[in-house]
């Protein structure tokens, strides 16, 4: 469950990096359109509120919301380690 | 929102920052080590085992108390598990006629290893030193100490909140980091540090100054309460002891008690109290281990020594002194597990980045603006200097400090104090170097050789201890070798950013004297611990 919620956490932050202009140029080429960020951030905001109910089941309701609250900001420095130092697709050379 | 309100802030946001911020920069190091506090008193006391079975280590303790201090006063005890190197316990003689109560250290405290035996291991503060520095500092007294770390936590809180007002842009440029772009960069590795672990830093300075409250803000005590002792005993409730009765009487098995308290608490005991032990009226009192609540305040039950009946039970807290206990929890995150302690360790260092980013950062955004970048003015060359003897220097003293745990020899006198001494020797030695040698030069031995004496840490181990790596993870015991595997870790981060500060080559003006690379944040490894 522990690992579950940090998955989704990834996952939920994967999707808010890629809704951006410049991530979603390094990784899938072109612009991203108003409602393509829309269908990024809907399931986003899901896999969080998921990555919640996972903690709390793994940890209860007093350990639960900080073990999420971790999660999120580990799922959230994951991704952006990533995003930032991964070389994209997409990437002009420098 | 008006610009100038946002100017404003922006210029509290800096100055808030930077007037104490070296004094944070200590506390957010010695904080994040001390997430370890119980991994570090292991760590540096290599000889001990890990302790399998607590309750064997507490007939012990029994034992070696009735026989050394079968007459003592009071008996404290701290519940050893397997995280703590053994139970360290202390007692308070009975207080001889007319002669004032002493308050002695040393030949009335003993620590009780594995085996239930007193320990003999060098000496050493252990992770206590980084606990205690934490907010007392050290060679201060305390009370100045906790006035400073308690202001500069309150302009840390000013710095964030207005931090966020000022560059409300941080959440839209949440995943921004643009490599390679000087000032830009600076300022992508200091909004992320702050940005990813903004919930852990909002919680971490607000619940500090909480733990300090009744120091920094003590009206709403003395508007209720009168009586300090009534505060203390809302606070803290515990059982009157009776007076003390002459008439012998055996303490009944301590175990016996430890174990029927651990289960009507619902969880491990964490301390024990024994009140007038080996007398007619003796007092067992065990409260809940802080590692298995989130309330640090615990609840406690009262046993009668001798017959090992139980008479006391705490009240349940009272609202308020829940909600500090829970938050002083929250802080100091005794209850998390091995995870959370990770993320607490991890966010501590996105603090500590955070700070050190943003001390560098006020002369980087200043250096483009020098009218003679050969002479700043004395404020810039102050702030300059102060970075890189702090950032760079207190690093350096806590890697002698642990090696100076390594090699001091063992019957060295007042050996555990010598260990501090070396801290501060190796910070002082830093502070030479920083006024002799350009910033460059000063910033690239300091991380260079932080880094090799952090990184040399494990091999000595491996050699010359029980406890090297590879012995720990065969034997399951993975608290040292997670210390020795993080050592390396920021052995080599350290020296990865000495050699890119070593090979910087500023691109304006040419004779500019300069600045660590402003890349080396953006890998997330910046001077911190």
């Amino acid at each position: 469950m522990t690992l579950l919620t940090l998955i989704l956490c990834i996952i939920a932050f994967a999707l808010f990096g890629l809704s951006t202009h410049a991530h979603h140029r390094r990784w899938f080429g072109g612009t991203i359109t108003s409602a393509g960020k829309g269908v990024l951030r809907g399931p986003a905001w899901l896999a969080l509120a998921l990555g919640f109910v996972c903690a709390v089941a793994a940890s209860g309701w007093v350990f639960g919301p900080i073990l999420w609250m971790g999660m999120v900001m580990l799922g959230a420095g994951c991704v952006f380690l990533f995003l930032n130092l991964a070389p994209g697709r997409f990437e002009r050379s420098k | 929102m008006s610009q100038s309100f946002r100017q404003s802030q922006a210029t509290l946001h800096t100055w808030s920052g930077l007037l104490l911020g070296w004094v944070l920069f200590l506390v957010f190091v010695t904080g994040t080590i001390a997430f370890w506090r119980d991994g570090m008193n292991r760590w540096m006391r290599p000889e001990l085992a890990r302790v399998e079975q607590p309750m064997r280590v507490l007939a012990g303790t029994q034992r070696f108390l009735e026989r050394h201090a079968g007459d003592a006063k009071t008996w404290y005890i701290t519940m050893p598990s397997a995280q703590t190197p053994g139970a360290q316990l202390f007692w308070i003689p009975q207080p001889a006629e007319g002669a004032a109560p002493r308050r002695g250290r040393r030949d009335n405290q003993a620590l009780i290893d594995a085996d239930g035996d007193p320990v003999v291991a060098r000496e050493t503060r252990g992770g206590e030193f980084f606990y205690r520095f934490h907010f007392d500092l050290h060679y201060v007294p305390v009370i100045w100490a906790r006035w400073l770390v308690g202001v500069a936590s309150i302009m840390m809180l000013v710095a964030i909140l207005t931090g966020i007002v000022t560059h409300k842009k941080i959440f839209r440029d949440f995943f921004t980091l643009r490599r390679q772009k000087g000032q830009r960069s600076w300022l992508d590795g200091h909004n992320a540090t702050a940005v990813l672990a903004l919930p852990f830093h909002l919680m971490i300075t607000y619940t500090g100054l909480v733990t300090l409250m009744a120091l920094l803000m003590p009206w709403a005590t003395v508007a209720n309460y009168t009586n300090e002792a009534k505060l203390f005993e809302t606070l803290f409730p515990f059982v009157e002891t009776a007076e003390r009765s002459g008439r012998p009487a055996p303490l009944t098995d301590l175990t016996r008690i430890v174990a029927d308290a651990e289960r009507r608490l619902g969880g491990p005991a964490g301390f024990i109290t024994v009140s007038d032990p080996g007398d007619a009226v003796a007092r067992v009192s065990v409260t809940r281990a802080p590692t298995s609540m989130l309330n640090t305040r615990t609840p406690g039950l009262a046993y009668d020594g001798v017959t090992g009946a139980l008479v006391w039970q705490s009240p349940p807290p009272g609202g308020a002194a829940a909600t500090a206990g829970v938050m002083i929890g929250l802080h100091a995150g005794r209850f998390a597990d091995t995870v959370t302690r990770w993320i607490y360790f991890l966010c501590g260092v996105a603090g500590t980045l955070m700070v050190a980013s943003g001390l560098v950062m006020w002369t980087v955004k200043r250096r483009e603006k020098l009218p003679d970048p050969e002479r700043p003015y004395f404020g810039f060359r102050l702030v300059e200097k102060l970075n890189v003897a702090v950032v760079g220097g207190f690093p350096l003293g806590i890697a002698c400090m642990l090696w100076a745990n390594r090699l001091l020899p063992v019957e060295m006198a007042s050996r555990a104090e010598w260990e501090i001494h070396v801290l501060f020797l190796g910070w002082l030695a830093a502070l030479v170097l920083t006024l002799v040698r350009r910033a460059q030069i000063a910033w690239t031995i300091l991380l260079g050789s932080t880094g090799a004496l952090l990184a040399l840490l494990p091999f000595y181990n491996l050699l010359w201890t029980d406890r090297g790596i590879i012995n720990s993870i065969l034997t399951g015991d993975y608290l040292p070798a997670g210390v020795d595997m993080t050592l390396l870790v920021f052995g080599a981060a350290f020296v990865a950013i000495a050699r890119r500060v070593a090979t910087y080559q500023p691109k304006a003006r040419r004779a500019r004297r300069s600045r660590p690379a402003p890349e080396a944040a953006i890998g997330g490894w910046e001077p911190a611990e």
